[in-house]
Order: C-alpha cells, then sequence, then structure tokens
C-alpha cells in the first residue's frame, strides 16, 4: 500500500504543474494538467458511450494518458524552437508549427523516448499488473493501437480545444487558428467531428477566430 | 450493411498480420504453460488474477486484429495516368500559410498526424483526395486554410 501511496502523491503533483500551452501564450492563471485529464476523462465516458466503445479502458486511458509529464515536462508542438532558444519566435504561436516529415519523425520518437522513460519511473513500485495495464494503455494512446486509443488521442485534442474556446470567451487574447488547423488534420472520429460542430454553434464567432 | 473496409499500406498490413502472429503465439504459450492455481481460500490468488487480465486483454486485441485482417482493403499505387491525383498512399507536399508541409494519406488505422501521416476520414484528407497539383484546396472550419498542393509522389511498389 504503501507503493501506491507514492505513487498518488507523485502524480499529485499534476495538481501543480500548469499546461504549458498556456504558459507559452501568456495566459494569467492557466488551468494545471489535472484539470485537463479530469474533463478528458468525463468526456471519454460520455462520448465514448455514443462511439460504443469500452467504456472503463477510456477513462482509464484518459487518466494516465499525461502522468509521465511528472517527470518528462510538458512539451507543447512548439518545444523544437525552444531547444536553442528561451522564447519563441514572434507570432509563433499564432499559427500550426511546420516541420518536414523526417523532422516530425525525429520530434515525435525523441519525445516518445523520454515520455516513456519518465512513465516507467513513475510506475516502478506499482504491482506488476497495474504497471502493465498502464504501460499498456499509454502505448495504444501514442501509437493508436486500437479503436480506444485512436478516439482518446483525438480527445484529448478536443479537450484541449473546449478549454481554448472557453479562454476566448472569457476575454483572454490569443489566435485560434493553430486549434483549427490541428482539428482539420487530425480528428477523423464521427461522433468527435459531430461535438465539434456542436461546439462551433454554441461559442460566438468572436471566439471561434482570431 | 457491408462492414467497414480497412485502408492499409503494405508495411500496415504486414505489421498488422504479425502482430496477430506473435500475439497468437503469446497466448499459445500462455495457455499451455502453468496455469496459477486458485488459493484455497475465500481470496483469489493475484497471480491467477494477473493471468486472467493478460489473457482478457490478449484476447480482446486478437479480436480486434482478425477483424481489421478480414476487412483490408490494400493501398496500391495508382497507374501513372491517376499518379497526377492524389489518392489513398500519397505523399503530398503542400504550402500552408506560407509554410511547407508533407503528408501521407493514409487510412485511419495508421493515421498519425504527428508523423506526418494524415487520415482520408479527417476533414483535410477529405478534402485533398482527388485534387491535383497547382491546385487550391481550401478548408474551412471556422477559420479558412488553403492547401496549395506542391507535388505529389506515390511510393513505387
Amino acid at each position: 500500500m504503501e507503493n501506491v501511496l507514492d505513487f498518488l502523491i507523485e502524480i499529485g503533483k499534476l495538481k501543480k504543474m500548469l499546461r504549458q500551452g498556456w504558459v507559452l501564450r501568456g495566459i494569467k492563471n492557466p488551468e494545471c494538467i489535472a484539470s485537463h485529464t479530469f474533463r478528458m476523462a468525463v468526456m471519454a465516458w460520455l462520448l465514448g458511450e455514443e462511439r460504443k466503445l469500452n467504456i472503463c479502458k477510456i477513462i482509464k486511458m484518459s487518466l494516465i494518458h499525461d502522468i509521465c509529464e511528472v517527470y518528462a515536462g510538458d512539451a507543447t508542438p512548439y518545444h523544437p524552437f525552444l531547444l536553442n532558444n528561451k522564447k519563441l519566435p514572434k507570432g509563433l504561436t499564432e499559427t500550426w508549427p511546420r516541420f518536414s516529415k523526417k523532422e516530425k519523425e525525429k520530434i515525435f520518437y525523441e519525445k516518445h523516448k523520454k515520455e516513456d522513460k519518465a512513465l516507467r519511473a513513475i510506475i516502478l513500485k506499482l504491482p506488476p499488473l497495474l504497471r502493465n495495464e498502464i504501460v499498456s494503455l499509454w502505448d495504444d494512446y501514442e501509437k493508436g493501437l486500437t479503436p480506444e486509443g485512436r478516439f482518446v488521442r483525438q480527445l484529448d485534442r478536443v479537450e484541449n480545444l473546449l478549454q481554448a474556446l472557453e479562454y476566448r470567451q472569457e476575454g483572454k487574447n490569443f489566435s485560434m487558428n493553430p486549434w483549427w488547423i490541428q482539428i482539420e488534420e487530425l480528428v477523423d472520429d464521427p461522433v468527435l467531428i459531430d461535438f465539434i460542430k456542436v461546439l462551433e454553434r454554441k461559442f460566438n464567432k468572436k471566439c471561434l477566430n482570431h | 450493411m457491408a462492414p467497414k473496409k480497412f485502408y492499409l499500406t503494405k508495411e500496415g498490413l504486414e505489421k498488422t498480420k504479425k502482430e496477430y502472429e506473435d500475439l497468437k503465439n503469446l497466448k499459445l504459450s500462455k495457455t499451455n504453460g502453468e496455469v496459477p492455481k486458485i488459493w484455497h481460500s475465500e481470496d483469489l490468488n493475484p497471480e491467477y488474477l494477473a493471468f486472467q487480465e493478460d489473457l482478457e486483454f490478449l484476447e480482446s486485441r486478437l479480436n480486434d486484429l482478425e477483424h481489421i485482417i478480414k476487412n483490408a482493403e490494400l493501398i496500391k499505387s495508382p497507374n501513372r495516368e491517376e499518379q497526377k491525383n492524389i489518392n489513398l498512399g500519397a505523399t503530398v507536399m503542400v504550402q500552408v500559410n506560407g509554410q511547407m508541409d508533407e503528408f501521407t494519406l493514409v487510412g485511419t488505422l495508421e493515421a498519425n498526424p504527428s508523423l506526418g501521416m494524415i487520415s482520408n476520414e479527417s476533414p483535410v484528407g477529405q478534402q485533398l483526395l482527388g485534387h491535383k497539383i497547382g491546385d487550391e484546396v481550401v478548408v474551412s472550419s471556422p477559420i479558412k486554410t488553403i492547401y496549395r498542393i506542391k507535388k505529389i509522389k506515390y511510393k513505387t511498389i
């Protein structure tokens, strides 16, 4: 039991870790990683029902999808630009960052390797059965191995889109372009595409584009 | 209703078949070996529970893979004339907002935009299909994004 408690204390740090995408954009008092995880898990349950997916699996997958960030940190798509600079080039967060196919592969595998190592470290003391389950779920999410993995990977972005729209509605000033571009290239799940249309109707035009 | 087709590249189909065979062998080795016994008490042996959970994971993945292989449609390189257009399997060089990008159009199973693999069922994938070099493809979500097609290439099989 003490090992489980140690694990819970470690992942509790996600309640204090701010989401870096908002920090980069200078958003005051942004959400933490645990807040994003909480709503994503609820969305997985509610939207996954309609999709007739394994609900227990997608809720668990959502709950663990970012725990590696306790050790690996929260790397945004703009992270590669920060490796050699302390500050992002001006205007970069107003658009979706583009890379060559080779660069994309390099960025993806380096991030995956770092996060995989961090995940294994954080679950190290858990019982083997739980450890195996968490690694399988995370691998599925990362690589989109099953319908559940592909759904949760897309859901992660949709929750982030909803948060962006809420911040815009609160009057926070940043460009929505990167969200829409990424969503249009990533999301192919019919339930999530329908949900995005609902978001478009719910939020006023001023929030949607900028 | 006809079952949904899964469009896969040659590598994708081979990978799926290999995973299926590997997992089938793993399942065989697990069930042929010694099965942990249930304790003769009110509690279950944790080892037995772990074994059962592992098997459940394996079986569910095996069922998924079997379904995919049964309904797989191989993405083939189109004939020379058709290669002028964007079809499944095409690698497309595009200019978006002044920046160059490169995507390969694949089925949903192999899609991973982080690796430049775009699903043919995504809004951008759907819009790009059928277009040729020089075309401008407009994707209108609440914002309008223009994809200018600069190059189309196919892997030679």
